[in-house]
């Protein structure tokens, strides 16, 4: 009877002890989890940053002007324009010049 | 030297003790388990909760879960408004102990004044100062470098603005505290901001979160706002629109272009503007969306709906000649005057030439209520439907207040007054086959169910004048665009000014549709008080409305439906290497 006790004694201090390097396993792990989530939402709000940088980066006042001052380009019109229809692939012929309009279509503004 | 004695010989033990000694002491140590129990009970099941309270207030912290602003985006899903992280620098004063070179330092990072930031932190009193707010997140990752003691930053988000101000009429701005203040911004503020949500942690000695108690609160992220506009379409717009209003040194000016098939107000754009990143000193001028919240009499701009009027009626037929000469004529003691005497016209080229004196002898045919009810039917008067603040209504008075004089000067746009928004909207009449087409500021691609206003032939006949005007004859030849047919009608309009109206102050419109054989858009253009000599809608704002179409309908990809004379380029510029 009291070899007995004795094993569970043993026995509940053993997981006594284990219970408390578990728990102490687990909240490290979850102090990590929690830094990781905090690393994932700065990430994101970084690339939200950077997509509206590059937006910025983009926009039509600014393409325009580059494109006229470096590149030196100039507005496309309808008389320099090659316009190109496509229908579905039916006949050997899926696109037809519509309107052929000048030779040269170099230096047209997006 | 004393003597040692034997513990068990020990003459003491041989001593007798009274009995109530040894029964006091087990009593006291009884009282004192007892005692421990009590408390023991006390703690553990009476006021349990108290301490168990007490117990999580020093571990246990509720983190805000803030919510995301969401993005303003534009039809082909580019950002027009996005938040970025910026965080603010506070400061509690009585902590910071600074030297001058760390002084200098900080002032230099945040680009304040020395000064400023002393006066500042001089205020020992209060615990909480701002040093600055929403710097951008280099300038912070650069101060927490410095590792000040007593300065610490709050994160904060800010919201930027990439199209800056061709946009921003129509996109609006947000305060530092994230509240929409204009524009889409304030209309959808609640849909945009969402909730945020909040969990409950345990946290350690050294502040790391180590546990998640209870339940937690996810945050509502703000939606995603699409809008109709398209953000190339708008930029041109403005950009026309820009140009002309200082070429014109005019006061300001208004475009809105409307795809016509779908009802979605692809640019809405106003001049002058501001950018959104820089809004110290404002005016009331800059900030105003006048398509939308300014209303005016739309002059001329008015005609088309009278001669529509007209043929449903069946009071004339295009062909049908009026007699517009001398070139004047009366109505209830007043004259009403064309421009340029005319003498017989059809009714094509009383809208071709834009004459008073016609209009006015097909309005004199017709009832008030007739006229009002076209009007009322085609949005004057009534607030167009779109989340907008401040959106106006115009005034469209009562028919049966009409007097002669008044119906007669409604007919060509005078003693009615409209948004040009409304004007814009009410042209989609005449280009989807006499549907009035509901608008929209959101995308929606799909075709819109419109109200049958006039009868789709009647459409197709103002259409036809709407394209003389643009021809050789009419009264805006300058609105024509290579590639494309267009149609649309002039308007100059004297400005009133307290009681009557001003010598020489004007507005100058164009409306027009185009292509004018399957109508894609709608554009009005408004400007506003132009004042370099040139002040007819066929001078000021025709151009605008020309360039604006042009490349619109290229954006859209819609093919030109005239024939172009083939440019050859003759000189290609320079290469450049």
């Amino acid at each position: 009877m009291i070899r007995l006790n004795l094993v569970l004694l043993v026995a509940v201090l053993v997981s006594a002890v284990y219970l408390v390097g578990v728990q102490y396993d687990s909240r490290r792990l979850f102090t990590d989890l929690d830094k990781a989530r905090n690393d994932a939402r700065r990430l994101e709000s970084d690339y939200e940053r950077l997509q509206v940088q590059k937006r910025a980066q983009a926009t039509p006042a600014r393409v325009e002007r580059l494109a006229k001052e470096k590149l030196h380009m100039r507005q496309a019109t309808p008389g320099i324009t090659t316009y190109v229809t496509y229908s579905a692939p039916t006949g050997p012929q899926a696109s037809e010049v519509v309107h052929s309009g000048g030779i040269s279509t170099k230096g047209a503004v997006p | 030297m004393s003597r040692s004695v034997q513990y068990t010989s020990s003459p003491l033990l041989a001593s007798r003790t009274p009995v109530w000694r040894s029964k006091f002491v087990v009593g006291a140590i009884a009282l004192a388990f007892f005692g421990l129990a009590a408390r023991a009970a006390y703690i553990q099941v009476i006021a349990n909760d108290f301490f168990q309270r007490q117990g999580e207030v020093r571990f246990a912290r509720t983190l805000d879960l803030p919510a995301n602003r969401g993005r303003i985006l534009d039809r082909n899903g580019l950002i027009l408004a996005s938040s970025v992280p910026a965080p603010s620098i506070w400061a509690i004063p009585e902590d910071v102990d600074l030297d001058k070179a760390q002084l200098q330092r900080l002032a230099k990072l945040l680009e304040l004044p020395v000064a400023d930031i002393s006066k500042k932190l001089a205020n020992e009193d209060k615990t909480f100062v701002w040093l600055k707010r929403q710097v951008d997140e280099d300038t912070a990752k650069q101060i927490a470098a410095l590792n000040l003691k007593g300065i610490y930053q709050r994160k904060e988000y800010k919201r930027e603005y990439p199209e800056g101000e061709s946009a921003v009429h129509v996109v609006g701005f947000t305060n530092v505290e994230d509240n929409g203040q204009e524009g889409v911004e304030l209309t959808f503020n609640k849909a945009l901001a969402g909730h945020s949500g909040s969990r409950r942690v345990i946290k350690d000695r050294l502040g790391r979160v180590v546990e998640d108690v209870g339940e937690q609160i996810p945050p509502t992220e703000g939606r995603d706002l699409q809008l109709s506009i398209d953000s190339k379409v708008q930029f041109f717009a403005f950009q026309k629109l820009r140009d002309s209003v200082l070429e014109n040194k005019a006061k300001a000016g208004s475009v809105v272009v409307l795809d016509v098939q779908t009802g979605e107000v692809l640019a809405l754009a106003n001049y002058p503007s501001y950018s959104p990143a820089k809004r110290v000193n404002l005016t009331g001028a800059q900030l105003r969306n006048r398509a939308l919240t300014d209303t005016f009499e739309p002059g001329s701009t008015m005609k088309p709906f009278v001669i529509a009027l007209a043929l449903e009626k069946g009071l004339v037929k295009p062909e049908t000649v009026i007699q517009t000469a001398p070139g004047h004529m009366t109505v209830g003691g007043s004259t009403i005057t064309d421009a340029h005497p005319h003498g017989p016209l059809t009714v094509n080229e009383v809208i071709q030439k834009s004459s008073n004196v016609g209009t006015v002898k097909m309005a004199m045919q017709m009832q008030p209520r007739e006229m009002w009810e076209m009007f009322s039917q085609v949005g004057l008067g009534q607030k167009p439907q779109v989340p907008f603040p401040g959106v106006v209504s115009g005034r469209l008075r009562a028919y049966k207040t009409w007097r002669p004089i008044e119906q007669a000067t409604m007919s060509y746009g005078y003693g009615l007054s409209t948004s040009l928004f409304q004007l814009a909207r009410a042209y989609s009449v005449f280009a989807r086959d006499g549907e009035l087409v509901p608008v929209t500021l959101l995308k929606s691609p799909e075709r819109s169910l419109g109200v049958q206003v006039i009868e789709v032939r009647h459409a197709h006949a103002v259409l036809n004048m709407l394209h003389m005007v643009t021809g050789p004859g009419g009264t805006a030849p300058k609105a024509q665009t290579m590639g494309y047919s267009v149609g649309g009608k002039t308007g100059t309009a004297h400005k009133q000014e307290g009681k009557g109206y001003a010598a020489k102050k004007y507005r100058g419109f164009f409306v027009g549709v185009a292509p004018i054989d399957n109508p894609r858009i709608v554009v009005a253009v408004m400007i506003d008080e132009p004042s370099n000599g040139k002040y007819f809608g066929g001078d000021v704002a025709a151009p605008v409305f020309s360039e604006t179409v042009q490349q619109t309908l290229r954006m859209m990809g819609v093919q030109p439906d005239m024939a172009v004379r083939p440019q050859v380029v003759a000189q290609a510029v320079e290469e450049s290497f």
